[in-house]
């Protein structure tokens, strides 16, 4: 079947050119196949165009959606989601491409490339990301261009070159836009780009920490008002595991803990337990801006606070989001560093939660700890008995043996190889078998000092475990069981140490990172993020500065408040517009006869007789003088004045005449034959 | 001139409608059409008395006269002549054919071939015809009346757009009010009036009524009007195209001969309307229904205002 309409010639180039940046564009998280469905639609398109191939039959393109709709289920295992959405909405749009059949069905095309364009932000707003959207943007434009004004055989430059044009017209707009568009947070639930999260996890078993240390991206970005502190003292906390089943540790409140509510709000009055921290000296101060994790959970110094009406402490002592963290997200935060947390004893309830050790798993450590805690009952000298046994017989390894049942008796008195994971949680273990209350930690250690701008950048790779005991008297204290293996993986950063394994980065072959020991790339790769940082900090911290400035204007946000907004806002926006149009409006080109004629029809319209559109001067006058013969005489005197001052183009006495007689021609209702 | 004018009209119209009962509306539109230099052509179905009002008008205004009834196989020779050899001249010599009068009523024109239709259409266009490589002029004034049957009658060969261009109007009779049917019924056959019928005007006369119909007066303001209409059925989606600046012309030559039947030496708004329908018609490409040209040509003038 041919098309019923052909697509102009270098319409058709752009939208080529579009479906395969848009499918570029997310090439990142779609199956390769849709990728590969798009290019043979687009040289389809190519061979219908030259009229070599023919449509594809109905039959063929219901199976070819049911294939694909059934792959993408396979792939994703559902249809709900982001991430499954934007590839149904793109294999949908790579089908299209076979059934052209008319104008509309282009302009659809082009209308759903502007739309997956911007969806690529919803993944990613870096600021190289955010010019590639941009840079996609064009080759719709000219397409759209084209399709409207292109002729036959006109060359696609053209249509570029308006489209470039117009794109750049458009950059005031889009500042505007920018600075003008409230930010509205949660007024519609985004859904999750993943169901798994990035970074560290909310929960810990042997071996997930090597994920990360193969993972280059960035964590977060932390810019300190002050100097950046020592590398020893950079822990970043995020979560805290109190319960342990075997293997697994994982978090336990907030139901672990009943003295108040789990999170302490800033602008909420302080919890109870509030008093157990006591914090000293002068606070450091620093703004964190986190990558999307999906999940929760902030990461700071211990301790911190943070002013932020969105972020709240938890009971156990760390930042924590009102909402899963799905896209960039900034917050400013306080640490004391020097501090103490629960320096007073433990009440039974908190004692029994920090020294729970399931039963039937490790029997040899306990059995260890046990005889240990006979041999020396002050928990600081056994720690650091303990700590001593690590540092003499232990090895610091990204590549630990597996361990079986008894992870911890195995790794102890078994394998002794292992990263900070395993030496976190055996510590706990075996401090807990003591009867010494501890904890195990999970954040990152230390960071990236950037050479030139004044910030730390904080890896995935810098995932880092490490334990907090309680000693009566002086509360929490950070213990590293891998400080006393590898000093060295503290001292430095992990990138400088592993740099050179092969493992470190494998699931980031074409980083930056892993050209770090070549200088020039390395500077590179610096200056790189020092400007995605800039740019992140600047619209970040924007956002923020609008919605205090939202919230100190609306007082509360609702949707009805930002509708006036927004309301208020396009009336103001629109309001140089209607100046214009008013000032540019059609000038009144009526002459005085004109206006004397109009006049004349508006009196008898006001009695109920008005003129119809195209009825001239002597038709109306002879059917008025039907409904109203009292009127006759005067209607024929004006219509012959009108008729030759208008049309007989008769010297400007008619024109007079015409006025005086209009001036005495007073219709009303009474010389009405029917009055209506 | 102008009184006189509309004195004459007058005149030749009730002659007219002595033999062509109750169609005074064509009757004048038909003389406009002469006046203002332009060829009729009378759409109907067999009956409603096309020839009639051809054969009445010519008689009325004294022109010499032939009827030729187009058949499908009617030969261009046919109507232009043909040249025959003479013994005693030893010579050829030219027989001219019926378009050589001043009114020709080409009868059911749409039932000849286009071959010969074509022979017609450039006589009427040129004024002159072509026989054997000469030119021959043809008399002055020159019309052509000619009748059709509607399209959607059999045996008939439609006459494209741009022929139909020649035509300054077009006129459809329709069938008569009852009154006039009556009086058609009772009486004698009108047609036996026709050989009776006197002439209303001289040929210097007419000469001098087509001069004057160039001299009425367009304003600038109508003009204006006339071209709001020609806009209006150009920007219409209801039409594939509109109304050429040939039939804005042929709009504006009638208005005048309008005008000027009404003894006036300018043009009103009244008169454009009363000649737009006649005029355009024919020439607005309109697809679906005989009628839709006219229902939309109303609604143009409806929708347009005149200041």
């Amino acid at each position: 079947m041919r098309p019923l309409w052909q697509i102009p010639r270098d319409c058709l180039f752009w939208l080529l050119v579009s479906v395969i940046i848009s499918i570029g564009l997310h090439l990142g998280h779609l199956p390769p196949w849709v990728a590969l469905s798009g290019i043979i639609a687009a040289g389809w398109q190519i061979q219908l165009y030259r009229e070599r191939w023919r449509q594809p039959g109905r039959l063929l393109k219901w199976s070819l959606a049911g294939a694909c709709a059934s792959g993408l289920f396979l792939h994703y295992g559902r249809f709900t989601g982001l991430e499954p959405m934007v590839a149904l909405l793109l294999t949908g749009y790579v089908l299209k491409l076979l059934e052209i059949h008319h104008r509309r069905d282009a302009l659809v095309l082009i209308y759903l490339s502007y739309l997956i364009i911007i969806l690529q932000s919803l993944f990613s707003t870096t600021m190289v990301s955010s010019l590639l959207v941009l840079a996609a943007l064009l080759p719709v434009t000219a397409a759209l261009v084209a399709m409207h004004c292109g002729a036959e055989n006109s060359r696609p430059a053209t249509a570029l070159r308006t489209a470039l044009t117009i794109t750049v017209q458009a950059i005031p707009l889009m500042l505007v836009m920018f600075i003008v568009m409230p930010r509205i947070g949660s007024l519609w639930a985004v859904p999750q780009q993943n169901s798994a999260t990035t970074g560290v996890s909310d929960s810990m078993s042997p071996g997930d920490m090597t994920q990360l240390g193969r993972s280059g991206k960035i964590a977060f970005r932390v810019e300190f008002d002050g100097p950046i502190p020592e590398q020893s003292q950079l822990y970043w906390r995020g979560l805290v595991f109190s319960g342990f089943d075997g293997r697994r540790w994982d978090q336990q409140g907030p139901w672990g803990y009943n003295d108040g509510q789990f999170l302490q709000w800033s602008n909420q009055p302080q919890e109870t337990w509030d008093q157990v921290i006591t914090r000293r000296g002068a606070p450091l101060s620093y703004r964190v801006t986190l990558e999307a994790t999906n999940s929760p959970w902030l990461f700071a110094l211990s301790t911190p606070l943070s002013q932020s009406s969105t972020v709240a402490l938890s009971r156990d002592f760390r930042l924590v989001n009102r909402e899963p963290v799905i896209s960039k997200l900034q917050y400013p935060v306080k640490s004391w560093l020097d501090n103490q947390l629960e320096p007073a004893s433990l009440p039974g309830w908190r004692k029994r939660l920090e020294l729970a050790i399931p039963a039937g798993f490790n029997p040899k450590t306990v059995e260890i700890a046990q005889q240990w805690r006979e041999q020396t009952p002050e928990p600081l000298v056994l720690m650091n008995r303990l700590l001593a046994l690590y540092n003499q017989q232990f090895i610091y390894t990204l590549r630990p043996p597996a361990l079986g049942k008894h992870t911890v008796d195995e790794f102890l008195w078994g394998t002794k190889k292992g990263f900070c994971e395993f030496y976190a949680s055996s510590f706990v273990f075996f401090m807990r078998a003591a009867g010494v209350p501890a904890r195990v930690v999970v954040g990152y250690q230390g960071g990236e000092r950037h050479p030139t701008e004044n910030y730390l950048l904080v890896h995935q790779y810098d995932a880092h475990a490490w334990a907090e005991v309680w000693i009566e008297g002086r509360g929490w204290l950070r213990v590293d069981p891998t400080a006393a293996v590898a000093p060295e993986r503290i001292e430095m950063s992990f990138a400088d140490l592993f740099g050179e394994q092969d493992d470190f980065l494998s699931a980031s072959p074409l980083s930056l990172e892993r050209m770090r020991h070549i200088r020039w790339l390395n500077s590179l790769r610096l200056k790189l993020d020092s400007l995605d940082y800039a740019w992140s900090k600047w619209v970040l911290g924007y956002e923020n500065m609008q919605s205090d400035f939202l919230l100190g204007l609306l007082g509360e946000i609702n949707p009805q408040r930002i509708a006036l907004l927004l309301l208020l806002a396009g009336a103001i926006a629109l309001f140089p517009v209607f100046i214009m149009l008013y000032l540019g409006r059609e000038k009144n080109t009526r002459d005085e006869l004109d206006r004397l004629f109009l006049q004349y029809c508006s009196r008898l319209e006001k009695i109920g007789l008005p003129r119809q559109p195209g009825e001239g001067a002597r038709d109306f006058a002879q059917r008025i003088s039907l409904l109203a013969p009292g009127l006759a005489a005067a209607l024929d005197r004006l219509t012959q004045l009108y008729e030759s001052a208008r049309y007989a183009e008769q010297s400007g006495a008619e024109i007079l005449l015409f006025k005086k007689a209009l001036k005495v021609f007073k219709p009303s209702r009474k010389d009405l034959l029917i009055r209506v | 001139m102008t009184k006189q004018s509309q004195q004459i009209t007058e005149a030749i119209i009730e002659r007219v409608e002595s033999v062509l009962v109750g169609k005074q509306h064509a009757v004048r539109l038909a003389l406009a059409c002469l006046y203002a230099g332009g060829h009729l052509l009378i759409e109907d179905l067999p009956g409603m008395g096309k020839t009639t009002l051809a054969q009445a008008l010519a008689a009325a205004i004294g022109l010499s006269y032939t009827r030729v009834q187009f058949t499908s196989d009617l030969l261009p020779a046919d109507i232009i002549g043909v040249s025959v050899y003479d013994r005693n001249k030893a010579a050829f010599e030219f027989h001219p054919g019926p378009l050589f009068n001043q009114l020709v009523l080409a009868d059911e024109i749409n039932r000849t071939t286009p071959k010969t239709q074509s022979a017609l259409l450039e006589a009427m266009g040129e004024g002159q015809v072509s026989v054997e490589g000469e030119t021959r002029q043809l008399p002055k004034p020159f019309y052509v009346i000619a009748t059709q049957n509607p399209l959607s009658q059999s045996g008939t060969f439609p006459l494209p757009e741009s022929q139909l261009d020649r035509f300054l109007m077009r006129l459809r009779l329709g069938y008569p009010d009852p009154e006039a049917e009556r009086q058609l019924l009772s009486g004698a056959d009108p047609r036996l009036k026709l050989s009776q019928l006197s002439k209303g005007i001289t040929p210097a006369q007419l000469q001098a009524i087509q001069a004057a119909v160039h001299r009425v007066k367009v304003s600038d303001s109508l003009v204006a009007y006339l071209q709001r209409l020609l806009q209006f059925t150009r920007s219409s989606a209801d039409v594939d195209y509109g109304i050429s600046p040939r039939g804005g012309m042929a709009v504006l030559k009638s208005a005048r001969a309008w005008a000027l039947m009404d003894g006036r030496d300018y043009v009103i708004p009244e008169d454009i309307q009363a000649v737009f329908a006649p005029v355009c018609a024919h020439r607005l490409p309109v697809s679906g229904g005989e009628h839709r040209a006219e229902n939309f040509i109303q609604q143009t003038l409806n929708s347009v205002d005149i200041i």
